[in-house]
């Protein structure tokens, strides 16, 4: 069986080898569309795969806030769950803001292997020096713990967040708000809060310039000092979680706030409206690249079924030889799947080639040297083969059921 | 001696308005050991008579039977199957693979067949290219050799698979007297010697009359047949 399989494309690869040009043109019309396949798909999906790590670094990928989706049934309707209770113009109990039982929660969203959680408490105080205020938000976190959830080390130009442990009262702030302020690392600033009077901080660090939020309207401080600052002592209003794997992200949200009721966002809940426009790109990516190598089977077409035509002679004497329709179609479609092979392996290197020269080009964002991201993952590779292949077994499919469908007694009797 | 085809009032008609009768109640055996010929005028349905038997055409009535087994409601790769591997044949244009050499030629059924190994199958295809006096060019491909050439390039490949029949249809028909003398000689010996079965058509007197049988047809017909055996050998 295999050794009849060899056979036939042995046939198949002599029949070829005599028509040379045309072997090449279509060759070279799959090689081109597997090799831009590959440079396009590894643009589109190195982009995206940056683009998502971005939207997943940019924030702790689960974030439980001190809101609720909807307000918190009333007492009333509490006791009589089953009954038809319909309350309306009570006075609502005034609660105080923030996570109740954040240890709880912690020690929940903690049980999750490889999870991290990271307690902060967020809320606004205007920096002033001399005569000029700047309102911003600060963050009161836990260096050990945030340093672990977040890229926030990463964007510091000076400093490290466990500075702010070591240094009393102190605080980060942006490039832009320092400049702004007048001030550098080492100054003092007054803080001031609604809730409780002035205190002086020491600027310990700086983020860097380019991350607008962050360089300009956040301070990073200690927690149990944004806690005072605040006068909220013991409060948090905010719990980061970084997972070990992002993408559990949305269930382990749903199952935080079921269990505690806080709102708990994933980072897929958060960029939902940018994760669809990623799929719409890959629609259009996807159907665009799909074209090219649709059309790179035409050649393919083409040379089995002019094959088919010039064999008639051929395919009659080999019939009446003894081989059979099945034998006679699988030599036609084997053509094509080895101009399909060589197609693909040719497509290969060129997709490589064009990938390299994607690679290479350097682009200067924000004072650094950036490289295009792309994805050269093997997938693509296969993807692309895969694509060809099937296009290419089609495309030598239709012709070759003529082969097969050539009657050996019509050319017998009418050779010339 | 056992017939190794019996045709039983085959008929050929082509569908079509009116239809086309190619061949009516044609019946005849074809014996190993003797070399046959079908002659006749053109168009009488020698070739269409010739395809029946070597299994490519299929008859529209009748029973053809193929060492004593009926053979024509069988499968295409049935059919196929036994022209492999008993039938041989050789054809007016020497149909030769044109991407292919002599030797590449007459090793195709062979392949095809698998029964040998391909160093044995190699061996076997130089044996016969020896044997039709064309050891010497076996590395040709067909464009490279002579009409002559060719078709005994043709007969070497038609014998690869060691066949009971071997069929030719008009196999002199576009050679010059001498190489159609020795392409007959070859085609007489393959019966006399081997005890195969050859059946020709032709339209050469000078064939017809060396054969052992001669099969007259005319209109679709067999009109009769001469039985030169008795003759040679004595027996009535």
């Amino acid at each position: 069986m295999i050794g009849r399989i060899g056979f036939l494309i042995g046939i198949a690869l002599r029949h070829l080898s005599r028509r040379r040009r045309q072997t090449a043109v279509a060759v070279s019309g799959v090689a081109v569309g597997v090799g831009f396949f590959l440079a396009v798909s590894a643009l589109m999906v190195g982009s995206q795969n940056d683009f998502i790590k971005q939207l997943i670094d940019a924030a702790p990928h689960i974030i439980i806030s001190d809101e609720l989706r909807s307000p918190s049934p009333q007492p009333g309707t509490r006791v009589y769950a089953d009954g038809a209770v319909d309350l309306h113009g009570y006075k609502v109990r005034t609660e105080v803001r923030g996570i109740k039982d954040w240890q709880a929660i912690m020690a929940a969203a903690n049980a999750v292997p490889g999870a991290i959680a990271s307690p902060s408490l967020t809320g606004g105080v205007t920096l002033r020096l001399g005569g000029h205020d700047e309102a911003i938000s600060v963050v009161g976190v836990e260096p050990e713990i945030e340093t672990r959830i977040s890229t926030i080390e990463e964007q510091l130009r000076v400093g490290h967040l466990r500075d702010l442990e070591t240094t009393q009262g102190g605080i980060i702030i942006g490039e832009d708000l320092a400049r702004r302020l007048g001030v550098r690392v080492g100054d003092i600033l007054a803080a001031t809060s609604s809730t409780s009077s002035g205190r002086s901080m020491r600027v310990v660090g700086l983020f860097k310039k380019g991350q607008t939020q962050l360089s300009s309207g956040v301070g990073y401080v200690l927690l149990r000092e944004a806690q005072s600052l605040l006068g909220r002592p013991f409060i948090i209003n905010r719990i980061g979680v970084k997972l070990a794997d992002p993408y559990a992200a949305d269930a382990v949200a749903k199952r935080l706030e079921a269990r505690f009721g806080y709102k708990a966002e994933s980072w897929q809940e958060r960029s939902a409206d940018f994760l669809s426009l990623l799929v719409t790109r890959n629609v259009i990516m996807y159907s665009v690249v799909s074209a090219i190598l649709l059309v790179a089977s035409f050649g393919i077409y083409t040379v089995v079924s002019n094959s088919v035509s010039d064999k008639q002679r051929d395919i009659a004497i080999m019939r009446s030889i003894g081989f059979s329709e099945g034998d006679l179609q699988f030599i036609f479609v084997a053509e094509g799947l080895i101009l399909a092979l060589i197609g693909v392996l040719v497509g290969w290197m060129l997709g490589y080639l064009l990938m390299s020269i994607l690679g290479s080009l350097e682009f200067p964002i924000g004072g650094e040297t950036e490289h295009i991201p792309l994805d050269r993952s093997p997938r693509q590779y296969a993807i692309a083969a895969a694509a060809s292949f099937f296009a290419g077994a089609i495309a030598a499919w239709l012709p070759s059921r003529k082969a097969s469908r050539v009657d050996p007694v019509d050319i017998l009797r009418g050779a010339v | 001696m056992s017939a190794i085809i019996e045709a039983r009032g085959l008929g050929r008609t082509l569908p079509g308005d009116p239809p086309v009768v190619l061949l009516r109640d044609v019946s005849l055996t074809i014996e190993p050991g003797a070399f046959t010929t079908i002659v006749g005028p053109s168009g009488c349905g020698k070739s269409s008579l010739l395809y029946l038997l070597g299994l490519i055409d299929r008859p529209t009535t009748g029973e053809l039977l193929v060492e004593g087994r009926e053979v024509s409601q069988l499968s295409g790769d049935a059919r196929a199957a036994i022209r492999l591997a008993r039938f041989g044949f050789v054809f007016q244009f020497h149909f030769l693979l044109p991407e292919f050499t002599a030797l590449e030629n007459v090793m195709l059924p062979m392949q095809r067949l698998a029964r040998l190994s391909s160093t044995e199958a190699r061996a076997r295809a130089l044996e016969l290219l020896a044997g039709v006096g064309l050891g010497e060019k076996h590395t040709k491909t067909p464009d490279r050799l002579s009409g002559g050439e060719r078709q005994r390039v043709a007969i070497a490949r038609a014998l690869a698979n060691d066949p009971i029949l071997i069929l030719g249809d008009e196999p002199t028909g576009n050679l010059d007297s001498h190489n159609s003398a020795r392409v007959v000689e070859t085609l007489r010996a393959l019966a006399h010697e081997q005890g195969r079965a050859v059946a020709c058509v032709t339209h050469d007197p000078g064939i017809a009359e060396v054969s052992d049988i001669q099969i007259e047809m005319l209109d679709g017909r067999v009109e009769r047949v001469i039985d030169r055996r008795g003759a040679v050998s004595g027996q009535p």
